[in-house]
């Protein structure tokens, strides 16, 4: 487990962006935090790591979106879903184990439906206005930054 | 009569074109391209080679579920699509019972199961006799558990076809001795498969209007199942 401090959201996008050196295609990032916690800045940081082009948004209401960067990225907003055959109808499974980076915001919502080797990053508000403590689950700590 | 029947359930496409029964052409993709980006392209290099203009087409047939969400949709959108432009009748063919035409050719029970996570499959049963294959259930959600406890009733050779008949077949080798497992090849659902199926339903005269045609989801018993996180600190 590793803990980080973010100063702004542009360090949290910044932190996003060094972790996806480490990520190779099939793995599954589950964030979990409130609102405002910078969930959408670490997937904006995490889209450029990948070389995705092109802006990165919350899927609220699409419920995924779509990129493609080195390898295919989706980004998952379950604060929707509140059923087992919701998940069902994101096609939430159909994207496992298809060789695309995964990243869920609102992980909270299907958490007994996660992946066994999921990589859980949780978004929390630290001492200062701007600060905020990300803690990463599930990745070895040499494995956390890339090269 | 001919027939075009497609198949996107799984990650798996494909398209066939029978003629009074006759397969005249399949064609089948299994690769990380998605469905949206194989399956057209296939139905039209399908027409091309059988020289056959879709005009031509009597019937349209498609395995309108169980299966993946997203393909099953596609399926079932390219057909209503296509058969409402021609102005020609759709069947909706089972997944399930079209892997079981594909493999069904000795005499026994063929036990078609898809993997439906957390020890789940959707299942239907057919009795294969003398070459003439009889629906025994209908489609069904349900765990291996309880499938198994149904199958130790039956003393002949029961066929496991699906993606989840090699997690069956290691379930029930040992508890069932009649079980065995089709080879890969014959398997799984293919187009074909799906052409046979919806043959044999246009003659019992089960078809659709493009309307009516619709993805057939199975509920899982599971969907009972907290899916959230608990609040208070909990494994």
């Amino acid at each position: 487990m590793r803990r980080i401090c973010s100063h702004s959201p542009a360090e949290t996008e910044a932190i996003g962006e060094r972790l996806a050196g480490a990520l190779q295609g099939n793995e599954v990032l589950a964030l979990y935090g409130g609102m405002g916690m910078g969930k959408t800045a670490f997937v904006r940081g995490l889209a450029r790591g990948l070389g995705v082009r092109g802006e990165v948004s919350s899927p609220t209401f699409a419920l995924v979106h779509e990129y493609q960067g080195r390898v295919p990225l989706y980004h998952f907003d379950m604060y929707r879903v509140g059923s087992w055959d919701d998940l069902y109808s994101t096609g939430f499974f159909d994207y496992l184990d298809c060789g695309a980076v995964l990243v869920i915001e609102w992980s909270e919502n299907i958490e007994a439906a996660l992946p066994d080797g999921v990589i859980r990053i949780t978004l929390e508000k630290g001492d200062g206005e701007q600060e905020r403590t990300l803690t990463i689950e599930g990745m070895e700590a040499d494995e956390t930054f890339g090269n | 009569m001919k027939l075009l029947a497609i198949d996107s359930s799984a990650t798996a496409a494909s398209a066939a074109l029978l003629e009074d029964g006759v397969l005249r052409g399949e064609f089948f993709i299994n690769t990380k391209l998605t469905h949206s980006q194989t399956l057209m392209p296939m139905v039209d290099a399908l027409l091309k080679n059988t020289c056959i203009p879709i005009k031509d087409i009597d019937l349209f047939a498609v395995a309108a579920g169980p299966g993946s969400f997203t393909g099953v949709r596609i399926g079932v959108a390219a057909v209503k699509g296509m058969a409402m432009a021609q102005g020609k009748p759709c069947v909706s063919v089972s997944t399930l019972e079209a892997m079981a035409y594909t493999a069904c050719c000795f005499d026994g029970l063929v036990c078609a199961v898809m993997d439906a996570r957390c020890n789940q499959v959707y299942n239907a049963l057919f009795q294969v006799e003398k070459g003439r294959m009889i629906r025994l259930t209908p489609d069904r959600a349900l765990s291996i558990a309880e499938l198994a406890k149904e199958l130790s009733g039956y003393q002949q050779p029961i066929f496991l076809v699906g993606d989840g008949a090699d997690l069956c077949y290691n379930h029930y080798t040992g508890p069932i001795p009649g079980i065995r497992l089709v080879p890969a090849h014959v398997r799984f659902q293919h187009a074909s498969g799906v052409g046979a199926a919806a043959y044999i339903l246009a003659k019992e005269g089960k078809t659709l209007s493009p309307a009516q045609l619709m993805p057939v989801y199975l509920r899982l018993p599971q969907a009972e199942r907290e899916l959230k996180k608990k609040k208070e600190g909990k494994q």
